[in-house]
């Protein structure tokens, strides 16, 4: 239920939540990412368990390069935060700067797949890819489904930045953009528990 | 390239699906399908399938849709029931070859489940949820759209494995190493996890839909302790599939992966763990027969309630206990697999959570007997089946007890008593309840009601067909009878049991040819319902006309206080007292036919992972992403239903006034 | 004379479960001209970050309680990233993803954890 809201809150709200049936939206955006970390939770769950499971192939230690994956970790944080930026920016009506932002946020976006690729090929190149042990399969769909939703979210943004263009800031782009900003932050946060969990556990042991 | 063909029948067809009862089987469904396009083409009814159904975003046609579906599949999977029970009926038997029983076994666990049950509640909460909230739709009627149509063709896939290919044949549960692609060459697994994969996302959005829209969509006053019991069950049910579909959709990828891309999750070489599919399954798994049976919780408490002529006792309790087996079954998922021997601290624990299990149930089931206690009990269909669940719920739950005992499970395990164990509670409880709640809600879905005096012959024959299925393959179990067993020889002691539960079986058969008689007969010349109230209802959705009109409500009620329309009537109130100047245009979410092509992409996603045709499952991944860039950018999905239509309709209803 | 309490009737007390929902799950918006949050927040989640990676490249402490002390910087991290850019807490009337996002916290965490300890008996024999 919604509680009713007198017309001078309404007013005060920002657009995505003064149309109802946006807010609604969000409200569905927030469950589908409550799933989203269950999926990420389960597959944490199966590298926690199968994190020695290294057959006759190379452990953690000796397979994570800490350079990309700092690199990596950088453009992440700094694209969360232009996409911050950017929900910023469209609280203000700004439409150039939001997609500047936005614009800005795929291109770090981008940056970190490249990155991501890169060391996956390096892998690949000296054999561990995920037919050699049950670590690296349980690596790879971890850190390869992560980068996929990266993925998926630059193309999103993208047709986030055409709707922009042609529509401006309205009650339903506005919403649209905020869930992307949802999204995208929560990618930043399942990928620091990769960070902490696989690359830098790795190199505990 | 003359080999291609060949290659594509002995893909396709290959020795198992070429048994003569198969081939049957094909030959019936090919006529029958020529049959139905030549009856849909001559009685031109094929725009007006498109327009009404195949493109509708209402949810109480999707209700239907979704009703239908479970129906069919219950057959199917009834079918499958009774060629088990002919092959055990007597030892040494050869009703079918032992590769035929591994599937059909299969397939009659998967159908039941997934294909049967989960639809079947969906039905019910599309065609009552949002009349029970005073809403005008669910919060999203795309993405309703899109999870029937995800479900549909993801059924469709599943079902098609028989006639294509072969079906899985590594049980329900699909444990590998059993799916290993060494022990399991043929395409049956790949269908079933495909088949899996695409109906749990469906389910999934169902999920996210059905929590949003009790979290959102209630009419004003209608605060959480004023829901119905249904509501209730729905938000409970809605938030466990959030929670319990993520870990089941990860492990079919990943076996699928072993099967289809090498990788080596669940092998028995290179370091994988199988035990870790079954970890992962039962965290799904155990919160799914709680997805199965909370819904009909809420449907037995507003059965109770209504044909006891009571408000339900102990409201506040009965929230509680549902949160409780919520939680709770978050922590019970060992309990499937005490066997694999996870040491005595983790059974322990996990058989102490399963036991405390039995507390809120317990608890509601002395809350619907308090209910009934000084009520005056009208015996319809629906409470009858009411009355019928809570003596085999218990039955059944107290077996589960018996199961959660760790010890005691090392000898229960697998075998016959344990099939017994959750035929008696998804039987008693969630297939029960599914006909309680089709009979309670037949009349508000179609306008009229079914057949009381058929409906009671239906009722007893699953009863009583029911117990004497069941009750011999407790001691079967006892005795030593494992599950998934092909034949056995002669001198075990079984046979006799076998033989009466076949007969059981065979009595529960002729309970389903009773109720589909039943329903087609009140098809016919059912007792229609011209108050919109035949059971003197308590809720919302009796406020209204039966059928309901396509907008539901034309002015949104305001709720006082728990079951809103008791106290409406109680009152001296109605819903029927519009006045001409009440009514407005109302905002409607438009059809669109996004919905049905993203399934069918998705099914030539599955069909062409399956078989490894690799340009087929590319073709349908780009269906699906124009698909998904179409409703991206399709702003105009609403349409406004003008005020007069709904004064005229509201009029001719004998709904407004002056 | 003292007042007597009454007791509450059961719309009353309806009310008062209303009031305390919307205690807990009150929706707060900020409202400001320079994003000095949104600044703070990443220069916060930068330091998390590369302290996390220091403390490990110089393994300052024992594996166990390091890993123990990084996952808690993660944590930290998360709850920032949700406080500040997620906006957790705006919504129209009652911010209502609090809740279930409470609960996934548990169950994700229930999940990893308990996941290790079922499976552990497998690492006597591989």
């Amino acid at each position: 239920m919604s509680l009713p809201l007198a017309e001078e809150q309404v007013q005060k709200l920002p657009l995505e939540f003064a149309d109802e049936k946006e807010s609604v939206n969000i409200t569905g955006f927030w469950m589908f990412l409550v799933t989203d970390v269950l999926v990420f939770g389960s597959l944490f769950s199966t590298y926690a368990v199968m994190r020695h499971s290294y057959a006759m192939g190379p452990t953690a230690d000796q397979l994570f390069k800490m350079g990309p994956v700092m690199l990596e970790t950088l453009l992440l944080l700094t694209s969360s935060f232009t996409i911050g930026l950017g929900v910023f920016a469209m609280r203000k009506g700004q439409t150039r700067a939001l997609m500047f932002w936005l614009l800005l946020t795929m291109l770090l976006g981008a940056g970190f797949v490249t990155t991501e690729i890169h060391d996956f090929v390096s892998f690949a190149a000296i054999g561990a890819t995920w037919h050699t042990s049950a670590f690296l399969s349980a690596f790879d769909i971890l850190v390869g489904t992560h980068g996929a939703h990266v993925t998926f979210g630059i193309f999103w943004a993208l047709t986030l930045l055409l709707q922009l263009r042609k529509r401006g800031i309205t009650a339903r782009t506005a919403r649209k953009i905020y869930t992307f900003s949802l999204y995208w932050h929560f990618l930043d946060i399942v990928w620091i528990f990769i960070f902490t969990f696989v690359y830098l556990n790795g190199k505990i042991v | 390239m003359p080999s291609f063909l060949p290659y594509l029948y002995h893909t396709l067809f290959p020795p198992t699906v070429r048994y003569p009862d198969i081939l049957l089987i094909d030959f019936g469904l090919i006529m029958a399908g020529i049959g139905l396009l030549g009856f849909m083409t001559k009685t031109r009814r094929w725009g007006w399938l498109w327009r009404e159904w195949l493109t509708t975003v209402d949810h109480k046609k999707i209700a239907v849709m979704y009703l239908i579906a479970a129906i069919v599949m219950l057959f199917r999977g009834g079918i499958d029931a009774e060629m088990l029970r002919a092959q055990l009926a007597l030892p040494t038997t050869k009703f079918m070859p032992a590769a035929q029983y591994d599937e059909v076994f299969t397939t009659h666990g998967t159908i039941m489940i997934f294909f049967m049950a989960m639809p079947f509640i969906f039905a019910l909460f599309n065609a009552v949820v949002p009349l029970m909230i005073g809403a005008r739709d669910v919060a999203f009627p795309r993405i309703n759209a899109m999870s029937y149509w995800l479900f549909a063709f993801g059924a469709i896939l599943f079902n098609i494995s028989f006639v294509i290919g072969g079906s899985p044949n590594a049980g329900w549960t699909a444990y590998p190493p059993y799916t290993g692609l060494a022990f399991n060459p043929g395409p049956g697994e790949n269908y079933y996890f495909l088949a899996l994969i695409i109906a749990g996302m469906g389910t999934t959005m169902t999920g996210v839909n059905f929590l949003v829209t009790t979290v959102r969509m209630r009419a004003p006053g209608m605060t959480l302790m004023r829901m119905p019991m249904f509501v209730w069950s729905t938000m409970i049910t809605s938030a466990l599939i959030l929670f319990a579909f993520p870990p089941l959709t990860v492990a079919l990828a990943m076996s699928l992966f072993d099967r289809l891309f090498g990788s080596s999750f669940f092998t028995l070489t290179r370091g994988g763990m199988p035990m870790m599919y079954v970890n992962l399954f039962w965290l799904f798994g155990h919160p799914e027969v709680y997805i199965l049976v909370i819904p009909l919780f809420g449907v037995f408490s507003e059965v109770v309630s209504t044909f006891s002529k009571k408000q339900l006792f102990g409201y506040p309790v009965m929230v509680v206990s549902m949160l409780a087996i919520m939680f709770l079954s978050y922590g019970t998922w060992v309990h499937h697999f005490f066997t694999m021997g996870a040491g005595p601290a983790v059974n322990a624990f996990f058989g102490l959570s399963t036991m405390l299990i039995a507390i809120p149930t317990g608890v509601k089931i002395f809350n619907w007997i308090f209910t009934m206690w000084g009520g005056r009990i009208q015996l319809t269909v629906a409470m009858l089946y009411q009355l019928a669940f809570i003596p085999t719920f218990v039955i059944g739950g107290a077996s589960g007890v018996m199961l959660a005992v760790v010890p005691a499970d090392y000898q229960f395990h697998n075998s016959y008593f344990l099939i017994a164990h959750f035929h008696n509670v998804i039987i008693g409880g969630t297939l029960f309840g599914l006909l309680s709640g089709l009979y309670y809600w037949w009349p508000k879905m179609f306008g009229m009601k079914l057949n009381e005096r058929q409906g009671k012959v239906a009722f007893w024959l699953f009863f009583i067909g029911f117990w004497i299925t069941f009750t011999p393959q407790y001691l079967l179990g006892l005795k030593g009878m494992t599950r998934r067993l092909y034949t056995y020889p002669i001198g075990m002691g079984w046979h006799e049991l076998n033989v009466i539960s076949t007969f059981g079986a065979l009595i529960m058969g002729a309970a389903f040819v009773a109720l589909v008689y039943n329903i087609v007969w009140s098809l016919l010349y059912g007792e229609k319902d011209l108050t919109g109230d035949p059971w003197n209802g308590r809720t919302l959705e009796w406020a209204l006309p039966s059928p309901v009109p396509e907008y539901n409500f034309a002015r949104i009620p305001v709720v006082h206080e728990r079951d809103a329309w008791w106290a409406m009537k109680q009152r001296g109130q109605s819903l029927a007292d519009l006045k001409p100047e009440d009514v407005r245009d109302v905002e409607m979410p438009r059809n669109t036919p996004i919905p049905f092509l993203l399934g069918a992409s998705f099914f030539v996603v599955g069909f062409g992972m399956t078989f490894k045709f690799w340009p087929i499952a590319i073709m349908g991944f780009v269906g699906v992403i124009l698909c998904i860039l179409f409703s991206g950018f399709d702003y105009e999905d609403h349409h406004h239903l003008k005020a007069d239509v709904i004064r005229s309709t509201e009029a001719s209803l004998g709904r407004l006034q002056g | 004379m003292s007042q007597v309490e009454q007791p509450l009737t059961i719309d009353e007390a309806y009310n008062q479960d209303n009031d305390r929902a919307l205690k807990f799950l009150r929706p707060r918006f900020h409202e400001e001209k320079f994003p000095t949050i949104q600044i703070l927040g990443y220069i916060g989640s930068l330091i998390l970050t590369f302290g996390a990676y220091f403390l490990v490249m110089d393994h300052v402490l024992p594996p166990v309680s390091l890993l123990a002390v990084i996952l808690a910087l993660a944590v930290m991290q998360g709850a920032l990233q949700i406080g500040v850019f997620m906006h957790v807490r705006e919504g129209r009337g009652l911010a209502w993803q609090i809740v279930p996002l409470y609960l996934v916290f548990l169950i994700a965490m229930g999940m990893v954890g308990m996941s290790i300890w079922i499976m552990l008996f497998k690492s006597g024999v591989s």
